[in-house]
């Protein structure tokens, strides 16, 4: 590689170290666009190799000035936080210097501000995403700087193998990832995640799959978000692979023609919220965590939800715990506006309710229905008044001659109208609408129901996508409650994203898991738990479904150790190999070199010892004749073809110490 | 420290050659460097080239090296009309015997200066370089054997070129080393100045007999070369190959030549296996002159220049350890 190259390389290798320690800023969705579009200029620029602000010093101080002056008055307003000024400051300085001269000084500037975006994205986002910048920041800054070393002084022409450089250095990355990586996870941190954002994210969060009301028509498709929103845990573990169960968080009981509402009072907020008087022999429980990506405060559960308890806020301060809020017969959301929330909420399948106290509040008819709807309903059902039956009919009616569809058919004045009459084809909100609005011209009690269908297993844990989004109907039945009747085919029930995003999607979801897990998650407790596994004899084969959990600690403990020892014995076989085998008499020139160094001789730069021991004696120096002779056997062992003996060695070694001694010691030591 | 296989020798290598150095340095005065690295030369069956100005004292080590060992002793002085018989010797017919008869040019004697070689038109010079490499003389389809031990000692002046035939590089990759003595210091010159009152050489003693410098020569060949040495004196050359200031890096020859010298070279500290010092020590001496660099024009020389690449060289390339 010419030198020309090699600096190419290395400004090219810098600006992309720098690019990873911004993204792993910008991933947390803080930094201001204009920042981003200013950091994505000054990059490019770089890229094709021009420097506009090299020797241009009062325009460089301006520019920072009015950055910092803008950064901070922004901040100081509180219009950003801190943390997010300081390292959106430091990305623009970042900018500047990949604008200014290429030398090796700047590089160094460039390698410290991108340290501390790469800090203060810690401080911003713990995931997955934060370690795939900060693996991309370590690769590339380290064989950047490593260039940036061996770049000659003045510029000299000289060639250089830069190739096996290049690969010890990438070794020795690699060797230093899997080092930190067991850091990691052999050492208790705090969670970045507990002092993260206070607003959600802005590029990777967002989409929600709950919506606080269900309002039919609209233009365009919907798109089928493979997005992570939920994490459920279910106690008894069910073990499938797919849960494929409802979800439901919220119900509507008035229908405008147009949208559908809730009308419920809310009341007091409560640590804990029963459901019931009286708790249900079964129950099934479930601890779920709430993702950035929810984007509500309705909570979710399996049906028919009866307690929730514990519910705790991540918040920018910490973990909160925070209260409940019911709605009766329409939701339980959670009191403090936050990123993600965790709580419990156990559920009971066969849950039974013999009246319906308002009846007329689910039988509610829009003003201005379409006659059509009610003769439709008629049409249908005929004489059948029961309500389970006649849902059941209506239901394999509208499956068989109506068809799922995610496009939007825009805005009518009558959605349902349109759907029933004109475009026979909807998604399921149209199906969920209509089937209730059917029931209701027959006065049956039915309102409808928006949730989650789904549940797909990752780790121990069941995900809830966006996508998994959905709407039903649920109908009341005497003696029994509500009971849940899903219009839509079954085609359309639940998440539908392209084959590929679908398996992309899930093993992102699998690597965020385990990041989490082991990384961001990891506590002293799944340390002491890891000790406890090592050590503790296995528990009997009864209780081993339940020791499950804690024996995934163990695993990666011993992938990790035999990784890397396999990473050792193919480094000491590549360097073997390119180094041949070590002489037995480097050891001695090595300790010989030590004690040098320990007696404080002045060595030149990559001076050999046979040139320092010929300088020493020259000039007379005091260590000059012991040195020799330490000299001599080393040379004679090592390019002589003798063996040293080791009491030998040892008194070579010795002499050299006690150079400082006076001589009437030395012809005790022939 | 080991014994030295048995040479013929009476006493030890090391001591024989400290000998002749000590006899040499008395007469070329303030080269002690010089001079060991011109005795390493003749130790490894070498021949020497020396360039420098006039009157710095080649002729002087050139003779005295021939005097040191008890040697026969013959200056050429090279001229532009200087012919290859000029120095081989000719064909005479002898009249009483009624037949031709070989008699001998001055190449005949063990140590044989070349003063100004590149003054010689091109036959000449090739007559002797050919000589020097074969270590016989072929005329008229005899051969005819040199004597042995068989040193040339040649001379250029770096500075006049003017009416010179500069030596292609294929012959001055004949010569083992290359060295230039270099003015003296004020003080020795004017001690030298002071006390000097005859030609030293004149009174000058044998330090050894040329059978020694033959056991001494065989003792060289017995040193032992370790295969990482080897290495070490191919990596060198191999890294003048590929530095971007050398037209051209040193030939195989030329590692050859260089592994040759560390070997006579180790003989000074009566070893009898080489060090990477040895090969530090005799790299520019045994290389600078068999490099063409890209800077220098053709013909000239750029000793200097090549000397400091191959410090650079020798620092930058990592010896065995």
């Amino acid at each position: 590689m010419t030198p020309a190259g090699r600096t190419r390389t290395r400004l090219v290798l810098r600006d992309l170290s720098a690019t990873a320690a911004f993204a792993s800023i910008v991933l947390s969705g803080s930094v201001p666009a204009w920042a981003l579009v200013a950091y994505g200029l000054a990059l490019l620029t770089s890229l094709l190799g021009r420097r506009p602000l090299t020797g241009r010093p009062t325009v460089s101080v301006i520019l920072l000035l009015l950055t910092a002056v803008v950064l901070f008055g922004a901040s100081f307003r509180g219009m950003i936080d801190l943390v997010v000024a300081a390292c959106t400051f430091a990305g623009l300085v970042t900018s500047h210097r990949l604008l200014s001269e290429p030398t090796s000084g700047t590089d160094q500037q460039v390698h410290l501000t991108s340290l501390l975006m790469l800090a203060g994205g810690a401080a911003l986002t713990g995931e997955l995403w934060y370690g795939l910048c900060l693996s991309a920041f370590a690769v590339t800054s380290s064989i950047s700087l490593g260039l940036s070393v061996i770049e000659p002084e003045g510029g000299s022409s000289e060639q250089l193998e830069v190739r096996p450089l290049v690969r010890s250095i990438s070794a020795g990355t690699l060797i230093a990832l899997l080092g930190a990586m067991g850091f990691f996870v052999l050492f208790p941190r705090l969670s970045w995640n507990i002092a993260s954002r206070r607003t959600p994210p802005g590029l990777l969060g967002g989409t929600t799959g709950m919506s606080d009301s269900v309002r039919l028509g609209g233009a365009g498709d919907i798109k089928s978000s493979p997005r992570a929103v939920a994490r459920v845990k279910v106690r008894p573990d069910p073990g499938s692979a797919r849960l494929d169960a409802y979800f439901p968080g919220r119900s509507f009981d008035v229908f405008d023609g147009r949208e559908w509402r809730g009308t419920g009072k809310a009341k007091p907020s409560r640590q804990m919220v029963r459901l019931v008087k009286e708790l249900p022999r079964k129950t099934v429980s479930q601890s779920i965590e709430l993702l950035p990506g929810y984007g509500s405060r309705t909570l979710l559960g399996l049906e028919h939800p009866v307690t929730f308890t514990a519910g705790s806020a991540l918040t920018a301060t910490g973990v909160t715990r925070t209260a409940f809020t019911e709605v009766p017969d329409e939701e339980v959301r959670i009191d403090q506006a936050s990123n993600g929330y965790s709580y419990s909420v156990s559920s009971a399948p066969e849950l039974q309710r013999e009246t319906l106290e308002d009846a007329e509040r689910y039988q509610r008819l829009p003003d201005a229905l379409d006659p059509r709807v009610k003769a439709l309903a008629d049409q249908v059902l005929g004489a059948e008044t029961r309500p389970l039956a006649s849902a059941t009919a209506l239901q394999r009616y509208l499956q068989r001659e109506y068809a799922y569809t995610l496009e939007l058919g825009g805005d009518v004045a009558d959605p349902l109208a349109d759907f029933l009459f004109v475009r026979k084809a909807g998604h399921c909100e149209h199906f969920a609408t209509a089937l209730t609005v059917l029931l209701r011209t027959r006065k049956i009690p039915a309102r409808v129901t928006a949730g989650f269908f789904g549940g797909e297993r990752v780790g121990s844990a069941y995900v809830l996508r966006a996508g998994d989004a959905h709407a039903w109907t649920q109908v009341f039945v005497d003696g029994r409650g509500w009971v849940t009747v899903d219009a839509t085919p079954a085609s359309g029930r639940g998440n539908q994203p392209p084959r590929l995003l679908a398996w992309l999607a899930s093993t992102y979801e699998r690597l965020e898991d385990w990041w989490r897990a082991r990384v961001v998650d990891y506590s002293f407790q799944d340390q002491v738990d890891i000790a406890r596994s090592l050590v503790s004899p296995p528990r009997e084969a009864s209780s081993s479904r339940w020791s499950l959990p804690a024996l995934p600690g163990l695993w990666p403990t011993l992938a990790a150790l035999a990784a890397a020892i396999a990473v050792y014995g193919a480094v000491q076989r590549g360097w073997g190999a390119r180094r041949g085998k070590r002489h037995a008499a480097t050891g001695f020139l090595e300790q010989i070199e030590a004690r040098l160094d320990r007696a404080g001789i002045a060595r030149l730069p990559g001076e050999p010892l046979e040139e320092l021991t010929a300088r020493l004696s020259q000039i007379a120096h005091p260590i000059a004749p012991a040195l020799s002779r330490a000299t001599r056997a080393y040379l004679l062992a090592r390019f002589g073809n003798q063996s040293l003996p080791a009491t030998e060695r040892a008194a070579l070694l010795q002499a050299l110490v006690r150079r400082d001694a006076p001589s009437s010691l030395t012809p005790s030591h022939p | 420290m080991t014994a030295l296989p048995p040479t013929g020798l009476s006493v030890s290598p090391r001591e024989l050659l400290e000998r002749v150095a000590t006899q040499l340095s008395a007469v070329v005065l303030g080269k002690t460097q010089q001079v060991k690295l011109a005795v390493t030369c003749i130790a490894a069956r070498g021949h020497l080239l020396l360039e420098d100005v006039p009157g710095v004292g080649k002729t002087t080590l050139a003779e005295g090296l021939a005097r040191a060992f008890s040697l026969s002793y013959a200056r050429i002085q090279f001229t532009a009309d200087l012919l290859p018989s000029d120095i081989l010797g000719a064909q005479i017919f002898h009249q009483a015997r009624g037949s031709f008869e070989f008699r001998p040019g001055p190449l005949f004697h063990h140590v044989v200066l070349a003063d100004e070689l590149n003054r010689a038109p091109p036959r000449t010079q090739s007559a002797l370089l050919e000589a020097m490499g074969q270590g016989q003389v072929s005329l008229d389809g005899v051969t005819h054997p040199l004597p042995r031990p068989f040193v040339v000692v040649a001379t250029q002046n770096p500075v006049d070129l003017s009416g010179t035939y500069p030596l292609p590089d294929s012959q001055l990759d004949r010569f083992l080393v290359r060295l230039s003595l270099g003015h003296l210091s004020p003080e020795l010159e004017a001690e030298l100045v002071q006390s000097r009152r005859t030609d030293p050489i004149a009174t000058m003693k044998a330090a050894a007999t040329g059978h020694e410098l033959e056991a001494l020569q065989a003792a060289a060949d017995q040193v032992r070369v370790d295969p990482e040495i080897a290495q070490y004196a191919v990596r060198l050359a191999g890294a003048t190959r590929n530095h971007a200031e050398i037209e051209r890096g040193a030939s195989t020859r030329a590692v050859l030549a260089l592994v040759a010298a560390a070997r006579a070279h180790a003989l000074w500290d009566a070893r009898d296996f080489v060090t990477p010092g040895d090969v530090r020590a005799l790299l520019t001496p045994a290389l600078a002159h068999r490099m063409m660099l890209k800077s220098a024009l053709q013909g000239t020389f750029s000793r200097d220049e090549a000397g400091l690449l191959l410090e650079e060289i020798a620092k930058k390339t990592p010896a065995p350890r």
